[in-house]
């Protein structure tokens, strides 16, 4: 019988939520053992994706200096709402986006996740990789006291556990915090692409001054066949990130499979040719919790807290999740050292991590965009109508057709009547306006 | 009893892509692993120490990158791994190599013998299977190629019984140690680390050796210098066009047999003599 393998603190999965949480509890002095089911940390995980570094920047203030594998900085962002065979482009440039470090860049995970796990392992951390974390051990209380792994003699003890396992919430179910799986409606299916291109190609094509220039486009209307849902590109180094996301049940009920959307989206006569010459390097699927304020677990218990992910803790229509997850694995690491200090792990006194959140932007905005997924379920039509509106309308408003503008302007009002009557028009923006505002 | 493994890092061929345009390997983004025959060849020398005791040491010839490959063999049981590293290494061809990593062993000779040297039968990013006999016989000692089983091994009466592929079967030998065996798979199937032992690797640092310390290479020998090889030039072979398939059960023995011979350019020949033993004249 081995000797009991005991840490101050156990930390499951190795994406920002775990790793913040690693990073802050070491450097807060407790012994930290992090497991990380993939081969090193990041190598399943994918997002967009444009990450902000104001919440790296909280919990690594040097962290410009300890060369963060970024992409580009994100100095151009905006939307495309697309019709069939047009695209009417909102796009924001500003001199402000370029200063460095910036507040958002591109990344990709699979280089960023294991740069930031080091900086955890510098911190004192211990990263066991290649090894999942099976179940939460119990004592008689039913207080949580360590994890069981997938290998021999992987028990390991420790009075507190922070779950960070993303959105495939297993251990948080059975932790009890969470009664059930997501169901379809509240969980969207995400397919990205990543496609290499000479830095030189992709900058002419997305006219960018240099390096240190990079866009973010949110893609709406026909990328997801006007159904509710969002599609990105994004520049990255030396290629594009592409994807489609729409929540699970969209693609049950209108018989969708995910790579086939991307497939179409990618051969939109707008999209093609940004993508024209360039070489699939990487292809994957992941799901986004989209459960809301309302459905998320309960986040801390005995002996437990869960952050991240698998909290619910993603800001859909900002595309905002690694820094809701960095500021949660933060905030439970430091409920976690107040908690050693006191020697209680209670779920009373860990719920003083989910105060710390509420009085943070994390459910702050959780708890505005509350109604966002059940607005945009209940007006189905949403996005696609809208968008081929917009772009029937700019059609007419910028073609010279030897009509008075007077009738131009009236063909533009019918065309608005035709798809959605006035009243409903003004019923979609007031509920939109509610949804928005929490 | 003292195990030596060498290992060695490689691009995970089974990702690899060739540049088209200069026919070499991309190596940007290819991850590395451990040479999958140097696993295996690491696990029989696991064995061997949980049934004789002893120590298992590990040595790598590579850049600082291949710790981590080092890393794994610990989780695996090693009990001390060493890293030869130094840009002086750097472009050694195999020659070069077996210098290098018999030099390390005999330093390591010197503090407890080795009574085993283990090799994975070969590198997946070479495959020339040219090290470990190199390593042998510059050590002077019994080399054994392709093991699959180590049958019985006596590190009092100093010997040990081997089995070897070969092309017709399976060879086996009786060996005197110590002994230089390559390894199969089979020798050993890899055994998932225990969590503690993947704590005390994730804590390990791997011992480096430079080119001049602790132990001192012969400059001559090492690198490029000590590398003869000269690679005229890597190219991907045109792939082959595809063959005709003929169905016995559709046609019939001789017609398929005829089919093959003609699509061989060779049944006109074989029609003539044919015809002319039996007399005939062929039209
Ligand atoms: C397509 C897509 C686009 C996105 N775009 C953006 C964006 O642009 N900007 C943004 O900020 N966010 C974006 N997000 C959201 C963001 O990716 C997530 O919110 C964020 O990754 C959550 O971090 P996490 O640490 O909670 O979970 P994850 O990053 O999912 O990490 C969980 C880790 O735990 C490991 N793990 C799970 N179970 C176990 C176990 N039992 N044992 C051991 N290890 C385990 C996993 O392997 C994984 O490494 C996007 C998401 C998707 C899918």
């Amino acid at each position: 019988m081995p000797d009991r393998l005991s840490y101050d603190a156990i930390v499951v999965g190795g994406g920002p939520a775990g790793t913040a949480a690693a990073l802050v509890m070491a450097r807060g002095g407790l012994s930290v053992i992090q497991i990380e089911r993939g081969r090193f940390a990041g190598a399943k995980n994918i997002f967009g994706g444009v990450f902000y570094t104001h919440a790296l920047a909280d919990v690594l203030p040097d962290y410009w200096e300890r060369k963060p594998p970024f992409e580009r900085p994100v100095t151009e962002q905006g939307y495309w709402m697309l019709s069939p065979d047009s695209a009417l482009r909102i796009m924001h440039k500003s001199e402000q986006y370029r200063q460095e470090p910036a507040g958002a860049y591109t990344v990709l995970r699979a280089r960023f996740d294991p740069w930031f796990a080091a900086q955890a392992v510098e911190a004192g951390a211990l990263l066991i990789t290649r090894t999942t974390v099976t179940r939460l051990l119990k004592d008689a209380r039913g207080f949580v006291i360590g994890v069981d792994t997938d290998r021999p003699d992987g028990q390991v003890y420790a009075p507190i556990v922070i779950i960070a396992e993303g959105v495939n919430n297993l251990l948080t179910r059975q932790a009890g915090l969470i009664a059930s799986d997501l169901p379809p409606r509240y969980v969207a299916l995400s397919v990205k692409e990543y496609l290499s291109m000479p830095p030189k190609e992709l900058q002419a094509r997305f006219g960018l001054a240099g390096p240190r220039e990079g866009v973010a486009i949110d893609i709406f209307g026909d990328a997801t066949l006007g159904l509710p849902g969002t599609a990105f590109l994004y520049t990255d180094q030396a290629g594009i990130s592409i994807g489609v996301g729409m929540l699970l049940e969209e693609f049950v009920c209108h018989r969708l499979r995910p790579y086939d959307v991307l497939a179409r989206f990618k051969n939109h006569p707008v999209i093609r040719p940004y993508l024209e010459g360039s070489e699939s390097r990487e292809y994957g699927a992941h799901l986004i919790p989209e459960m809301g304020y309302d459905r998320m677990p309960r986040l801390a218990g005995n002996g437990v807290m869960v952050a991240g992910d698998a909290a619910g803790m993603v800001d859909a229509l900002h595309r905002e999740g690694t820094n809701l997850a960095i500021i949660a694995g933060k905030a439970a690491a430091e409920t976690a050292l107040a908690a050693h200090e006191q020697g209680d792990f209670s779920a009373a006194f860990l719920s003083r991590y989910r105060r710390d959140l509420e009085a943070s932007f994390v459910l702050k905005d959780m708890k505005q965009y509350r109604h966002m997924t059940d607005f945009l379920d209940s007006t189905p039509g949403f996005m696609g109508t809208y968008a081929n509106l917009l772009n029937d309308a700019a059609l007419r408003y910028f073609t010279a057709h030897g009509i008075p503008k007077r009738s131009m302007e009236r063909e533009i009002v019918s065309l608005l009547r035709e798809r959605r009557s006035f009243t409903g028009i003004a019923w979609d923006m007031l509920k939109l306006m509610r949804a928005m505002r929490g | 009893m003292h195990a030596i493994v060498a290992i060695k890092q490689v691009p995970d061929t089974s990702n690899v892509r060739i540049d088209p345009e200069t026919g070499t390997l991309i190596r940007e983004g290819v991850p590395a692993i451990i040479n999958p025959y140097d696993i295996h060849a690491v696990e029989a020398a696991v064995q061997l120490k949980e049934q004789f005791g002893g120590r298992v040491t590990v040595i790598t010839m590579g850049p600082p990158k291949a710790a981590e490959a080092l890393i794994e063999c610990i989780e695996q049981g090693a009990d001390r791994a060493i890293l030869l590293t130094d840009r002086k290494f750097g472009g050694a061809d195999t020659l070069a190599t077996s210098y290098v990593l018999a030099h390390a062993i005999e330093a390591l000779n010197a503090e407890w013998p080795a009574d085993i040297i283990l090799f994975g039968k070969q590198a997946i990013d070479g495959d020339t299977a040219q090290v470990g006999p190199g390593v042998a016989v510059r050590l002077q000692i019994p080399l054994i190629t392709y093991a699959i089983a180590i049958e019985s091994f006596d590190p009092v009466a100093r010997t040990a019984v081997v089995h070897r592929r070969i092309e017709q079967g399976v060879e086996v030998l009786q060996t005197r140690l110590p002994v230089l065996l390559t390894v199969e798979k089979e020798i050993a199937p890899v055994r998932r680390a225990p969590l503690p032992r993947m704590i005390t690797a994730a804590r390990y640092q791997p011992e480096v050796w430079t080119a001049e310390t602790p132990v001192a290479f012969d400059p001559r020998q090492i690198g490029l210098k000590g590398s003869p090889t000269v690679v005229g030039k890597a190219y991907t072979p045109a792939p082959r066009a595809g063959g005709a398939i003929v169905t016995v059960a559709d046609c019939g023995v001789e017609a398929a047999v005829a089919r093959a011979l003609e699509v061989m350019g060779i049944l006109d020949t074989v029609r003539s003599s044919v015809a002319a033993s039996a007399g005939v004249e062929v039209a």
